[in-house]
């Protein structure tokens, strides 16, 4: 009964979010400059076909009105058709004539992420890997010794990976890696190992926030009463610790996971996808923006915040399980 | 009944507090504990009893350790064995309960589970079943109700006392040679107090453990232990049995200790309030009532409504102080809140001074708010650090505003002598003050309105014996200077009984009994204030025996109040008429209010309600 009541209300606080951040997105993208027509058909175009094609797409009406119209395709399942590629898959651009610009055969824009969407969730899948498999010892061991030299190794090698931008870290990894090394691919996509180096630049950002809340975490938890207690009861340090001391100290991780990780992941992945010219999401994404490509640009933003709500909304769920005060 | 084997031997135990110089916590401590008898050991705060206790099982953390002497328990010397050892034998030869039942099992799993584990794991060939059957039957012999659904409920499900008998399952399931009990009825209301004391009372004597029950309160410990040590800054200072104690203190310290015991039946007290009997009227309560309401999260749209005060009146006389006592839960701090104004009641009248205040506007409030003031119990967070203390205590002039700051700086000093806060204090910041003369300092700021009427929510119970006599003995000077009208509201029954003229005695949001001081601890007519009479942990003769008035159970939830009388549950003379009706506070022959079927004619009570 609580699960219920507690999904039910959840969802529909996550659908008004995600409205609204869909209603963000949309004013802000017809509100800043540079006109999507423009890019479509080129700088050899007349004005007055311009004009004739903005009207047709109905750029050109309120945004109250088109962001409505807009909705309402959604809400139908069809997340629109995008304004520079074709269905073929190519993305035309400037240099064509209008003439050449067919309305009619653009790409729809589920079709394209759809395309590129299981190529980011292995990406995603395999960074969050790699943070737990770095974080999880260093923060563990670190929140036990708290305070002693594990605790502060632990501190330092963070402090040093939070200070890499992965932009350049990117670029180094495919230097001594691939071209130097030839150990691993890494521009493209030819084949699941073409995932590795770009997972491990996102987990090598993820770790650090990682690495330091679970060791807070630890470290409070086992702090808590109940624990020393239960050295008085006859229940050894080691139980306790592996029974209730991480059990406890899930429930803040899960928190910090559900919003801070995966807000972070969903960011990264878009620049990182960018530098290994990744076929994802996130590359996607990044071209549609240079292309002021309003359709993909604003499905991509409703699927983040969709994504980012779920995950919340799963990790509440298991964290009421975890403990039952929070459904109270 | 005592046999001759000792169970542990304590020799020439010390503890220092290790840091950058050394410190004794404990000198050189030696007792014996026989077996099957409980050893008592009081003391107050900072008399080393809880390092004391914790050093006797072996679980003291650095900066402290033991730096000499011995423990013995069956051959093996606690005080110097090494960590896997010990382990072996905590938990189960040696058990400990502590003094914060809440906080001593992990929060996120159910009860029973944890208790099976510890049983587990100290009696490793168990079966998982065979435990839970063990802590299930444990469950009943410390009698939680309904134990098997119980098992299954978490920690924060539990009331403090519920959670102290889980504890005292957990402790004595592996049934050990000895236990140690630190303490534990002291975060605990009275009658509930009580109760775990029975019940640790007669476990001990079915299971046979040797206790040391730890304990600053000497009412408390002379009710359980055969003998008492006495402790006074890490010193053992008297060592008897408990009947030779309490006739014969041989010690300085411990006469002092037994004549502090305030008492309750003892010598007559002298109410400080002069007896103006049902002169003026100078607040009166009538039908107040106050639920807050909480969102059910396990239901949709359904919301929980917490009955918090129901329909209390009462008259308040003009120079009189009047008790309003009752144990956690039963709505006295919610009806401070409603009598100081601080929130107004759902239905009823406060009629201050001819003035109903219940449902007055903020404006009109400011006027008449001077002349009646609300003290908390809180000394420390009541005070702005950043305020020097003059300022403090000038803060309510200003607010009231139309007095010059001349004539501001005369009216706080003179206010400061008459509170007894040295006047060189006024430009100082309050750091460094006492909880007593930061007490002073918020008296200062109710008083230096010159008001009619002030409450007094639990003010005096974070004080030690001697301060709270000080300021007992203060309000007494004040109130024949100036008339002032008092409401004590506590939990402390020989706090009312030393200063009210007449006391108001609460149960689940009501006012059970209403009757002048005398008949309240001499003739109460409640079985409720019987109970609480019967609980009190006193060293005197009781004239409510536990046996005859306190029931086993707990409060029902203010959110399901059910039919009929609300002390039901826990009433030992229930008649039938009390499941249905639910009784009405009328007059009693001795000139009292009480809520009671046995009391009033039943008809009366069918008629008013
Ligand atoms: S009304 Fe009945 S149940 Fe209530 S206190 Fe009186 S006798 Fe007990």
């Amino acid at each position: 009964m609580f699960a219920l009541n507690f999904l039910l209300r959840r969802i529909v606080q996550g659908i008004v979010i995600i409205g609204l951040v869909t209603l963000l997105i949309f004013t802000l993208l017809r509100v800043v400059p540079g006109d999507p027509v423009r890019i479509m058909l080129g700088p050899m175009v007349a004005p007055s076909v311009m004009e004739q094609v903005a009207t047709e797409l109905g750029l050109r009406d309120p945004i109250p009105v088109q962001f409505g119209r807009y909705m309402l395709q959604v809400m139908k399942g069809d997340l629109g058709h995008s304004f520079i590629r074709n269905a073929q898959g190519g993305s035309t651009g400037g240099s064509r004539g209008g003439e050449t610009f067919d309305l009619q055969n653009r790409a729809k824009v589920s079709e394209l992420i759809a395309n590129t969407i299981p190529y980011s969730i292995l990406l995603a899948a395999l960074a969050i890997l790699f943070t737990v498999l770095i974080s999880f010892p260093l923060g563990f061991v670190a929140g036990v010794y708290s305070g002693k030299w594990p605790d502060r190794l632990s501190l330092y090698v963070s402090s040093v990976l939070v200070s890499l931008p992965n932009v350049w870290l990117g670029i180094v990894l495919i230097l001594l890696l691939s071209a130097w090394g030839g150990i691993l691919p890494a521009i493209g996509y030819n084949g699941p190992s073409y995932a590795i180096l770009p997972a491990l630049v996102l987990a090598i950002e993820l770790a650090p926030v990682m690495i330091r809340s679970i060791a807070v975490s630890v470290a409070n938890s086992l702090q808590e009463n109940y624990v020393s207690v239960g050295e008085v009861r006859g229940i050894k340090r080691r139980r306790m610790i592996t029974h209730h001391v991480l059990r406890n100290a899930s429930i803040p991780l899960l928190n910090l996971f559900g919003i801070q990780v995966i807000g972070m992941l969903l960011g990264s992945l878009f620049v990182v996808e960018y530098i290994f010219n990744y076929p994802g999401v996130g590359l996607l994404m990044i071209n549609a923006v240079f292309q002021r490509d309003f359709p993909i640009i604003q499905a991509i933003a409703m699927l983040s915040s969709a994504v980012l709500v779920c995950v919340n909304i799963l990790v509440d769920l298991a964290a009421t399980n975890i403990d039952r005060r929070l459904q109270y | 009944m005592q046999t001759n084997r000792s169970v542990l031997n304590v020799s020439q135990l010390s503890v220092d507090i290790e840091g950058r110089e050394r410190r004794r916590i404990l000198n050189e401590i030696s007792f014996t504990l026989e077996a099957d008898t409980v050893l008592g050991i009081i003391g107050q705060s900072g008399s080393g009893k809880t390092v004391l206790s914790r050093a006797l099982v072996n679980w003291l953390r650095p900066p402290l350790r033991i730096s000499g002497g011995s423990i013995l328990f069956k051959g093996v010397d606690l005080a110097t064995v090494n960590e896997t050892a010990m382990q072996q034998l905590r938990g189960r030869e040696i058990a400990y309960i502590g003094s914060d039942p809440a906080n001593a099992l992990d929060p996120t799993l159910p009860i029973g589970r944890q208790i099976a584990e510890k049983l587990m794991s100290v009696e490793n060939d168990l079966a998982r079943d065979a435990a839970d059957r063990r802590v299930l039957q444990m469950l009943d012999a410390v009698r939680i109700p309904s134990s098997r659904q119980r098992f299954h409920e978490f920690p924060f499900q539990f009331s403090g006392g519920m959670m102290q008998r889980v504890m005292i399952v957990d402790a004595l399931i592996t049934n050990p040679a000895f236990l140690v009990a630190d303490n534990i009825t002291q975060p605990l209301d009275v009658t509930i107090a009580a109760q775990i004391l029975r019940l640790l009372k007669e476990l001990q004597r079915d299971f046979r453990t040797s206790t040391v029950f730890v304990s600053s309160a000497l009412g408390v410990v002379a009710e359980i232990a055969d003998r008492v040590i006495v402790l006074a800054h890490g010193e053992v200072v008297e060592q008897q049995g408990m009947h030779g104690l309490l006739d014969r203190p041989t010690h300085e310290y411990t006469r002092r200790l037994i004549s502090e015991m305030p008492k309750i039946w003892g010598e007559e007290p002298l109410p400080t309030a002069v007896e103006t009997p049902a002169s003026e009227t100078v607040l009166s309560v009538r039908d107040v009532s106050k639920t807050y309401s909480e969102r059910d999260r396990n239901r949709f749209f359904v919301w929980n409504h917490i009955q918090a005060v129901r329909g209390v009146s009462f008259d308040v006389f003009r120079g009189e102080n009047l008790g309003i006592i009752g144990e956690s839960g039963c709505g006295k701090s919610t009806l401070s809140r409603l009598l100081g104004r601080v929130e107004a009641p759902d239905t009823g009248q406060i009629e201050f001074l001819g003035k109903d205040i219940a449902h007055m506007g903020r404006r009109q409030l400011l006027g008449l708010r001077k002349k009646f003031q609300l003290l908390l119990q809180d000394p420390f967070n009541a005070i702005p650090p950043h305020l020097t203390i003059g300022r403090t205590i000038a803060e309510p002039l200003y607010i009231q505003g139309g007095t010059s700051s001349v004539e501001v700086e005369k009216r706080v000093r003179a206010t400061m002598i008459e509170v007894g806060l040295q006047e060189d204090l006024y430009d100082l910041l309050p750091v460094g003050l006492s909880a007593g003369q930061r007490q002073r300092v918020n008296i200062a700021r109710a008083m230096v309105l010159d008001p009619e009427l002030l409450i007094l929510d639990e003010t005096l119970s974070a004080l030690d014996q001697v301060e709270q006599a000080k300021l007992i003995e203060l309000f007494g000077d004040i109130q024949k200077r100036r008339g002032i009208t008092y409401i004590y509201i506590s939990h402390d029954l020989s706090l009312v009984r030393r200063v009210c003229n007449r006391i108001a005695v609460m149960y689940l949001g009501r006012v059970v009994e209403l009757a002048s001081n005398t008949d309240i601890f001499f003739n109460p007519q409640h079985p409720y204030t019987r109970a609480l009479l019967s609980a009190v942990p006193a060293i005197e003769e009781r004239r409510y025996l536990p046996e005859t008035y306190l029931m086993e159970g707990e409060p029902p939830s203010p959110i399901n109040i059910p039919a009929g009388c609300s002390f039901r549950s826990r009433c030992p003379l229930p008649i039938e008429i009390c499941a249905s009706v639910d009784p009405k506070l009328s007059a009693t022959p001795s000139d009292g209010y009480a809520a009671c079927h046995l009391i009033t004619p039943i008809a009366q009570s069918t008629i008013n309600s």
